[in-house]
């Protein structure tokens, strides 16, 4: 597939700090998660494609064109910032009009697609009220409005998710993958881990202004050699289910929970155990109630990769 | 009840005890943010451009013999007496420059915290809207009073000490409580204006716009009026005409215009509180949002 | 999108918003000061229209020359650039098909207008109040257009310089004090061509106004110590220092990175 945002060398100081260290990225179609704590350099990233900043080194292409000082290609780009900032005294509807303007769409495009972007946040009702009136989540969602409505094939949201209750996050990650599914590219950051997990399994760590992993959540795990995988299995007797496996070099570690019904096991080769956890429980005709894998999830693997 | 088994943060398990000066934390931290801004510091020496040129005259009185050729039309310059300090402290240009650095360290005090609804943490705090207000203040008089009555005591000094003697103290001995007093009215007056157009906005710029613009805007409206009206009396819309009758009533000198100078204490006074009703009712800790 | 274009939504978009903001209000009531001075002189002098037109030329138009447009061009010209990064909303249209010049000339262009026509009606009803008993001579119009294109040029030629400082320095507003009422104040007075390095020196050129034999009387300020440039030749000079203060502006804005104070 070919990159639709490409960085080479990138990297950026901020006098003596070092916001970006030399990240080699492609970020293709569909939703990317960029997922780091704060200071990790998602936002520094993401103003170097939105042409906010000048790279020191490396290049930083959309669709193979410079970013820095190239403004044609926004016309297919929206960005949604972190900031909870506005122009000051107007309505979301001015707002998101005004900013439509400057794609050099006639006065009905403009009211058309402000009405549409207005409708998909569910701002219509109160389009004509002044945004410093509006709560943090409907302050949020004109900001994402302002990002979608001239259709751009490629969103950028910084934090999009930060101020939103429950229901409004699902409601804005619903949308966000609806424009996957026609095709858009969607660049998301977060450094609140299950939001980046309910929206994609595609990401990309960002640590120390370093690039840590990117692929997928499972494939990532795989990579974490140094750690062994944690598999919990819930039976009626775990104490013989662990009977069956004490001899087997390839398991580390066994526990049981504290409610003694678990059998927790760390093992380097996880495929031979669940072979072998199919044979022991046919053989001693133990029920097994759940299988799972505790640190098969983001923050599981993000502990791993930043060594916390 | 469910016990929390991991709270995912620290709490501070000591007692908390009232400090003896609650707003002296919020004047360390006024300060020491103004010094971090980078030309504040160039601002802030050239402030002390006016005293050191005063105190080279000071210097020079006592040495007129080798200065004459240079100082024979500076009169007011070389003769030290309190017309001398008179002039010092109610020379526009010295006024200016306490403005500009104002304008600098003070103009976002209030607009700041303003701007990041901070009033709200300040207040959750135990500390009242008098040590809030009194700890930004202090920011104010710290600057002032290091251009006004460090100087001016500084002076005195300096003229005992190049004049070996004490007699200029036994003349005046007045003055060095003129000074303390002229400084004590600047320093409280300057809180109170910059104060109050702190508390007018969130935009710091524009706040900055309003210190030297409101000041100004009062001298041409006074040399508006006095060319139209010709009545000494217009001088009490200018904020500087006024702190110049107060000088010169406190420093025992003629008064430059023919007005009574309790109308000028009245005058600045009436800003005081104009000031002091405007940041009781602008620091408030809840926002209303219309 | 072309640049024409840009500029003219930029300028559409920045001139709604300034017009409604409370800043403008305030600004905007400043004006009315002269207007109510001008009632109150009128009142005062009974009519003398002789008197009238001096307290106009001689004194009004200080207020006019030598504050109200610089302040107003001093904020206006700082915020070209300094009002997106201080409110974090330059984000909102540098991530737009926008070329970055465009936005300074837009911004200008707007804000520029929004003064003159601040300025505008202040001087209109203050000349025409004090003026009143003359409205029959077409030689008061003249002299009206010329303090009008007067204050006009001061606008551009003042929010070119501040939209400068804007641009490049992060305490614009200091230095743009310094400058308007500081340096102006003062360097206008020096004699010989030292007054050559103040916009207001070529604004006072042109002002169509010259004091009669005895020096313009007591309250010639505005001239005093003024050796005047040719008017064709201010008027070209105030073109240039705008000109190429708004490309400087503009070639800073789109070369240099604005970072948010975080």
């Amino acid at each position: 597939m070919t990159a639709v945002i490409a960085a080479t060398n990138l990297s950026k100081w901020y006098g003596n700090v070092l916001g970006l260290n030399d990240v080699t990225l492609e970020i293709e179609a569909g939703i990317t998660g960029l997922l780091g704590p704060n200071g990790a350099g998602k936002s520094t990233f993401m103003k170097l494609i939105t042409g906010q900043m000048k790279p020191n080194i490396g290049t930083v292409t959309v669709r193979g064109r410079k970013v820095w000082n190239n403004p044609t290609i926004f016309a297919g780009i929206g960005f949604c910032p972190e900031h909870d900032v506005f122009f000051e005294d107007v309505t979301g509807w001015e707002f998101v009009t005004g900013l439509l303007r400057f794609y050099g769409y006639s006065g009905s495009v403009i009211k058309e697609r402000a009405a549409r972007a207005l409708d998909i946040v569910e701002l219509t009702k109160d389009k004509d009220r002044l945004i410093r009136g509006y709560s943090r989540g409907m302050r949020q969602r004109v900001k994402f409005a302002q990002a979608i409505a001239h259709d751009p094939e490629i969103i950028v949201l910084d934090e999009p998710l930060s101020g939103l209750d429950p229901l409004g996050k699902r409601k804005l990650i619903k949308l966000i993958k609806a424009f996957r599914d026609e095709g858009r590219t969607v660049l998301v950051s977060s450094h609140v881990l299950p939001e980046i997990e309910a929206l994609t399994s595609r990401i990309v760590l960002v640590h120390q202004g370093k690039i840590l992993a990117q692929g997928d959540i499972p494939y990532i795990r795989e990579l974490i050699e140094a750690h062994p995988h944690m598999i919990s299995v819930r039976s009626s007797d775990p104490r013989a289910l662990a009977a069956c496996f004490v001899g087997d070099r390839s398991i580390q570690k066994m526990s049981f929970s504290p409610d003694g019904r678990t059998l927790v096991v760390e093992t380097h080769k996880r495929d031979d155990f669940f072979g072998r956890l199919t044979g022991a429980v046919l053989e001693g005709g133990i029920e097994v109630e759940e299988i799972s894998s505790p640190d098969d999830n983001l923050q599981a693997v993000f502990e791993y990769l930043v060594g916390k | 009840m469910a016990t929390i088994r991991e709270k995912g943060y620290t709490h501070w398990d000591g007692k908390l005890t009232e400090r003896r000066f609650p707003w002296w934390p919020i004047t360390r931290t006024g300060i020491q943010l103004a010094f971090r801004k980078k030309r504040f510091k160039f601002v802030f020496a050239g402030a002390f451009v006016p005293s050191f040129a005063f105190l080279a005259s000071l210097y020079a009185s006592e040495r007129l013999e080798d200065f004459k050729a240079i100082v024979q039309s500076k009169e007011a310059l070389i003769n030290i007496t309190p017309k001398y300090f008179n002039a010092y402290f109610t020379l526009p240009f010295f006024l200016f420059l306490i403005l500009l650095v104002l304008a600098f360290a003070a103009a976002g005090l209030i607009a700041d915290d303003l701007k990041h609804n901070s009033l709200q943490l300040y207040f959750s705090r135990p500390l009242r809207k008098k040590d809030y207000l009194l700890g930004k203040m202090s920011v104010i008089f710290f600057f002032v009073l290091i251009l006004t009555a460090v100087p001016g005591l500084v002076f005195i000094i300096f003229k005992l000490i190049f004049a070996g003697s004490f007699k200029f103290f036994l003349d005046y001995p007045w003055l060095p409580l003129s000074i303390l007093g002229y400084s004590a009215l600047l320093t409280v007056f300057f809180a109170f204006y910059v104060l109050l157009l702190s508390a007018w906005s969130k935009n710091t710029r524009y706040i900055m716009v309003l210190v030297f613009g409101v000041y100004l805007f009062s001298i041409i409206l006074h040399g508006i009026l006095q060319s139209i009206f010709k009545t000494p009396f217009v001088a009490l819309v200018s904020i500087l005409a006024n702190l110049r009758q107060a000088g010169a009533f406190l420093f025992g000198q003629k008064l430059p215009f023919a007005v009574p100078a309790i109308w000028s204490f009245a005058v600045l006074a009436g800003i005081c509180v104009l000031s002091a009703v405007v940041l009781n009712w602008k620091t408030r800790s809840v926002e209303v949002i219309k | 999108m072309n640049a024409r274009k840009s500029i003219g939504e930029i300028f559409g978009f920045f001139f709604f918003l300034g017009r409604r903001t409370g800043k403008t209000r305030v600004f905007a009531l400043l004006g009315l000061v002269p207007v109510v001075l001008a009632i109150v002189v009128r009142a005062a002098l009974h009519g003398r229209s002789g008197d009238m037109a001096a307290v106009f030329t001689e004194i009004l138009m200080v207020f006019f020359l030598q504050f109200y447009i610089v302040i107003l061009s001093l904020f206006y010209g700082t915020s070209v650039v300094a009002e997106e990064i201080e409110g974090r909303t330059l984000s909102y249209l540098i991530t737009r098909p926008l070329p970055k010049p465009a936005i300074v000339l837009g911004k200008y262009a707007a804000y520029a207008l929004l003064m003159f026509l601040m300025v505008a009606v202040s001087l209109s009803l203050s000349f025409f109040i004090l003026n009143a008993g003359r409205l029959a001579d077409p030689s008061l119009y003249l002299k009206f257009f010329g303090y009008l294109g007067v204050l006009g040029l001061g606008i551009l030629a003042y929010t070119a310089f501040f939209t400068f400082l804007g641009a490049v320095l992060k305490r614009a507003i200091l230095v743009g004090l310094v400058f308007g009422f500081g340096w102006e104040n003062v360097i206008q007075y020096f004699p010989g061509s030292t007054q050559k390095f103040s916009i207001v020196h070529y604004l006072k050129s042109v002002l169509p106004y010259r004091p009669t034999g005895g020096g313009g009387g007591r309250l010639a300020l505005l001239l005093f110590k003024l050796e005047p440039t040719a008017p064709a030749v201010a008027v070209l000079m105030l073109a240039v220092v705008a000109g190429v203060l708004l490309a400087l502006a503009c070639w800073f804005f789109r070369m240099k990175e604005y970072l948010y104070e975080e």
